[in-house]
């Protein structure tokens, strides 16, 4: 009785760890192992090839290319996000009336899929006659190349990402404003701190840890965005919105390359890490 | 007296302090919501442009989007000819393929994650605390994305390529739920599983008879996050199961930017009905939804 007692923890565990540590623990594993092998998606043998992965990656340029576009996407999207879902966040943590009603219409974009998204958005910024160049047309603005020019693209990506990203975020700061006792407002304001004191020296300081936690949660979604990049301009034009996901993919799913890609993974994990170590530095308590 | 004086001290002056306050008050109340429309309109006029031209005739989706007119918004010339196309391509297989694959989830992977969540949360036992650490945190931090290709061979050296088990197991576990069950699960009182114990119920009489029943807040929250994940999910459904018969909607109505190109009703008809569902289980669930996800990222 006791013996079978002592059982009936791990027998809960069971089902869902050993699914857990099949799916999700062993892969994360073997991501390293498979970068250090050579594999097909034609044939199931495998060969022990060392470095080579990472050499044959590392030489290629393109490559090279879909690593500083990432950087630079990065760079531009996770500070614009950011800063955006903090602002939608104080305006949507007003105390007015109907204010209910607007946060259910910033909730639209969560519930949207990045598919969607990316179709909706992808047909209104259609180079000949999409929707936003309509509106341009108006404003008396020339048709803009929005998905077909390398100056463009990019930033077309970003403002799609952006567009279902910051109300994301905007929970989370709006979460963190809610969790800020009135009491603490109203004794600055007793102080005489005025609307800007009362941001930068009380509000802003109390948000720190959910800016570290949004900020860290977005860089690594966007390392991850992928379907924008594949539904609309598969990377061109000129590799100019190759990112490291999306040429992951390709190099292993349309080229058969998986032990490259296995590779890029982990030289992407890398930078990840690198990038996030940068954001606490840069966020770090004074 | 100066200007300045009667301004601080008389009864005139204490009226204009008043007025002057009441009209800042409300111009910054204007402020606001000028500024709250704004961000209303940002959000919708995508969504509101697409549903107007998937009920619009096709050759004029963009005749009213370029050169912009009010008609962009406003189906005119209002036909469910994009809708109707639509299911003669056989769209409803990938919605109730998809509806399968998330009911699944939400049935078998809600249940597997409670019981490992109550185990984190009612019992001592011997390897706990490494358990938790080594399966839940560390799958919890890596995204699952970035294992997809050795969870892609694993899958295939068990021949699940293209079945309905290659796109269901994977996705059944989730540290995320698990760690939402263990958190509901802390709060329920010692008392309440000691009487059921002293009455003779056994451990899973007592998870299914008296727990379960209690806890319909975090079902809500587990069904809403494994069924969205689900709705979702593209990366995996894409490389695991591409036969037409085994597509999900959000895998369908990629394939349809490439397959039917210029059919662009018919692009943003599919869009719509992958839109729908998850707004509508959204909407009225908000509550449940944002505290999950923010709970889950703001908890140190």
């Amino acid at each position: 009785m006791v013996a079978r007692e002592r059982l009936v923890p791990y027998l809960f565990l069971l089902p869902a760890l050993s699914l857990l540590i099949m799916f999700n623990l062993f892969p994360a594993i073997a991501t390293l192992n498979e970068s250090l092998h050579a594999n097909s998606l034609s044939s199931n043998r495998r060969i022990f090839v060392e470095l080579e992965n990472f050499q044959r990656i590392f030489n290629d340029p393109v490559f090279w290319k879909s690593v500083r576009v990432t950087l630079l996407f990065s760079l531009l999207v996770n500070p614009i996000q950011v800063s955006l879902a903090l602002a939608l966040a104080i305006l949507a943590n007003q105390k007015v009336r109907g204010i209910a009603f607007f946060r259910s219409i910033y909730l639209l974009p969560v519930a949207v899929s990045i598919n969607v998204t990316t179709i909706v958005w992808g047909l209104m910024l259609d180079s000949n006659a999409g929707l936003i160049n309509g509106v341009l047309r108006l404003l008396a603005v020339p048709a803009q190349p929005f998905l077909t020019a390398p100056t463009h693209a990019l930033w077309s990506i970003i403002i799609l990402a952006t567009w279902k990203g910051v109300p994301l975020w905007a929970l989370f700061f709006l979460a963190g404003l809610q969790g800020i006792p009135d009491s603490v407002i109203e004794a600055a304001k007793i102080d005489g701190a005025n609307r800007w004191q009362l941001f930068s020296r009380v509000t802003f300081p109390l948000l720190r840890g959910v800016l570290v936690f949004v900020l860290v949660a977005d860089t690594v979604a966007n390392f991850l965005l992928f379907a924008p990049v594949l539904l609309l301009t598969q990377g061109g034009p000129q590799l100019s919105t190759n990112l490291i996901m999306y040429e992951t993919y390709r190099r292993g799913f349309v080229y058969g390359d998986l032990g490259g890609a296995a590779a890029m993974l982990w030289v992407m994990l890398l930078i990840v890490f690198i990038v996030i170590g940068f954001e606490f530095l840069l966020l770090r308590n004074r | 007296m100066t200007e300045q004086t009667r301004f601080l001290t008389t009864e005139a002056g204490r009226r204009q302090r008043i007025r002057i306050r009441h009209r800042q008050a409300l111009l910054e109340q204007i402020i606001i919501y000028v500024l709250l429309i704004f961000t209303a309109v940002l959000m919708i006029v995508p969504l509101l442009w697409a549903v107007a031209a998937s009920f619009t005739p096709n050759e004029k989706v963009f005749e009213y989007a370029y050169p912009f007119s009010w008609r962009a918004f406003l189906p005119v010339e209002f036909t469910l000819e994009a809708y109707r196309n639509l299911f003669a391509r056989g769209f409803s297989r990938a919605l109730l393929n998809t509806f399968i694959l998330g009911v699944t989830v939400v049935v078998v992977g809600g249940l597997i994650n409670a019981m490992a969540g109550f185990a984190f949360a009612r019992f001592e036992f011997w390897g706990k605390r490494f358990l938790f650490i080594f399966t839940i945190l560390v799958t919890f931090l890596i995204p699952v994305d970035l294992t997809a290709i050795p969870r892609y061979i694993l899958v295939r050296e068990l021949g699940w390529l293209n079945t309905w088990q290659g796109l269901i197991v994977p996705g059944l576990a989730s540290s995320l739920v698990i760690f939402l069950f263990r958190q509901f699960f802390e709060e329920i009182p010692q008392d309440l599983i000691d009487a059921a114990r002293v009455d003779g119920a056994s451990w899973t009489r007592l998870f299914f008879i008296i727990i379960l029943p209690l806890s319909t807040p975090v079902l809500i929250t587990a069904a809403l996050l494994l069924f969205l994940s689900q709705w979702d999910s593209f990366f995996w459904p894409l490389l695991v199961a591409p036969r037409p018969e085994l597509r999900v909607v959000q895998v369908e109505i990629s394939n349809a930017t490439a397959e039917y190109q210029t059919l662009w009703n018919q692009l943003l008809a599919g869009s719509m009905l992958a839109a729908i569902v998850p707004i509508l289980l959204l909407l009225p669930f908000q509550r449940y939804y944002v505290r999950a996800i923010t709970g889950s990222g703001l908890k140190e």
